[in-house]
């Protein structure tokens, strides 16, 4: 049962994406502009790239993130379907765990298309670490995903969500921002793993602790 | 029925409010007069006396925001909402004054205002996730569900701040070795006593506002759910011929 409400749910999601592409080209467009903002607003060469381009990797990523997690629970005011999901008898908590998969499949879509482009623009070399670099994308994203959707829930119903997503994600997420960019420095920087491993092990305790924590408190949001 | 909680708590009120004043007034004697000046910072390092009883106080504040969280969502009481808010308003304020007072002791003493040291910087994160609290109960209209959000988002905020200590120490001790650290608690007990009695008068200052704003937040939830009643008697009785 609850394996369906899952399914259901990212099938939804990944179905109306399908069809309207709203949320992954918004996405798309608005890291793209994000990239070249940087690069303009830093003038950068070689040297100035190695030593910025993880944090700007990241702030790239976490702000179409929270253009996509905005749109999850956004788009589901249209014809009142969330207060159909309020009102649906299937577990709470799988709703979330669906609504955590589809959000964190576009976070990785968008990653995974922008990645390259960051590699063309800013002349990086990243064959040997790409492993490493997707596990720490996947981890992150995980995170930035599990407390994401939460606060997407949260901020739906409320005045000015817009704005009080990131106002109230940003501070909580701050951990994955760094725990992201100082693996993704190492790794691009081609340290050996020993000197960043702690990195990757704060964003799977801060996944484990958060998804948890989310998974419960998701019932009291959705609480008709 | 209003007297009923307003005159338990006000039977508190006196005493925690006078106990405060009587261990501020000492600790606040002790510290700045009767105590020997620091024997590197001279002076300077009164400020502590003040600061660090602020930050105690802001952490104790908010612990009682996510104990009211779990309580409210466990129980469902408004009373308990009104707690949580007064207190995060406090902590708040709390935060708020050991951040600036950390700064006035910096100066002198590291030479700059600011550092991205982990407590610094977890304590000005903080001041955001409270502000964020605070915002989010203006914008949302209908009562139980502020409650109920706010309460959920005080619950993630305090389990990530931990987190967010640790991930920010080892941030900082990554990129380099710290020049500058807090001192460490190695302070002899003409120090210590008044830091104590500081501390204590601070916890009860803000067990001291709390009781008032917890009044203040009940009875103006009251006074709105008593004259929404009146108003839509007044409607029914004129729509009524």
């Amino acid at each position: 049962m609850f394996r369906h409400v899952v399914q259901w749910v990212v099938w939804k999601d990944l179905l109306t994406e399908f069809r309207s592409r709203e949320t992954l080209s918004s996405m798309l467009f608005f890291a793209l502009i994000v990239i070249f903002i940087f690069s303009f607003s830093f003038s950068m060469n070689q040297q100035a790239a190695q030593e910025l381009i993880a944090g700007i990797i990241w702030v790239a990523f976490a702000f179409t993130g929270m253009i996509g997690l905005g749109k999850s629970f956004s788009a589901e005011l249209q014809n009142d379907c969330l207060e159909y999901l309020q009102g649906s008898p299937a577990a709470k908590g799988a709703i979330y765990a669906g609504k955590v998969a589809a959000n964190f499949m576009f976070m990785l879509i968008v990653e995974i298309i922008l990645f390259p482009l960051f590699v063309i623009f800013f002349n990086l070399d990243v064959i040997e670490q790409i492993s490493l670099l997707l596990l720490i994308f996947f981890l992150a994203t995980f995170g930035l995903s599990a407390v994401g959707t939460l606060f997407s829930a949260l901020t739906v119903q409320i005045r000015a969500r817009e704005v009080m997503l990131p106002i109230l994600l940003l501070p909580l997420v701050v951990p994955v921002m760094i725990a992201a960019v100082e693996a993704t420095k190492g790794a691009l920087n081609g340290d050996p793993l020993p000197m960043y491993q702690q990195w990757l092990e704060l964003l799977a305790i801060f996944n484990v602790v958060f998804t948890v924590v989310s998974f419960w408190l998701f019932d009291f949001i959705i609480d008709a | 029925m209003i007297s009923k909680v307003v005159r338990r708590l006000r039977r508190f009120q006196g005493w925690f409010g006078g106990l405060a004043a009587g261990c501020l007034v000492a600790g606040l004697y002790l510290g700045l007069l009767a105590s020997p000046p620091d024997y590197y910072q001279g002076e300077v390092a009164r400020i502590m006396y003040i600061h660090v009883p602020l930050a105690h106080t802001a952490l104790l504040a908010y612990t009682v925001v996510f104990a009211g969280s779990l309580w409210y969502l466990w129980k469902r009481d408004p009373l308990i909402d009104n707690v949580c808010h007064a207190a995060a308003g406090l902590s708040a304020l709390f935060t708020a004054l050991a951040l600036v007072t950390g700064m006035i002791w910096a100066k002198p003493t590291w030479n700059t205002w600011w550092t991205w040291d982990a407590r610094l910087t977890s304590f000005a994160l903080l001041f955001f996730i409270l502000l964020g609290y605070l915002m989010l109960r203006t914008f949302i209209d209908h009562p139980e569900r502020e409650a109920r959000y706010a309460a959920v988002l005080a619950i993630v905020g305090f389990l990530d701040l931990p987190i967010i200590h640790f991930s920010v120490e080892w941030w900082r001790t990554l990129h380099q070795p710290q020049s500058i650290s807090l001192r460490g608690v190695s302070i002899s007990s003409g120090l210590l006593i008044p830091l104590v009695i500081m501390s204590i008068g601070m916890s009860l200052l803000f067990a001291y506002m709390l009781i008032l704003r917890t009044q203040l937040l009940y009875l103006s939830r009251l006074l709105e759910t008593k004259r929404g009643r009146l108003l839509s008697q007044f409607h029914f009785s004129k729509a009524d011929p």
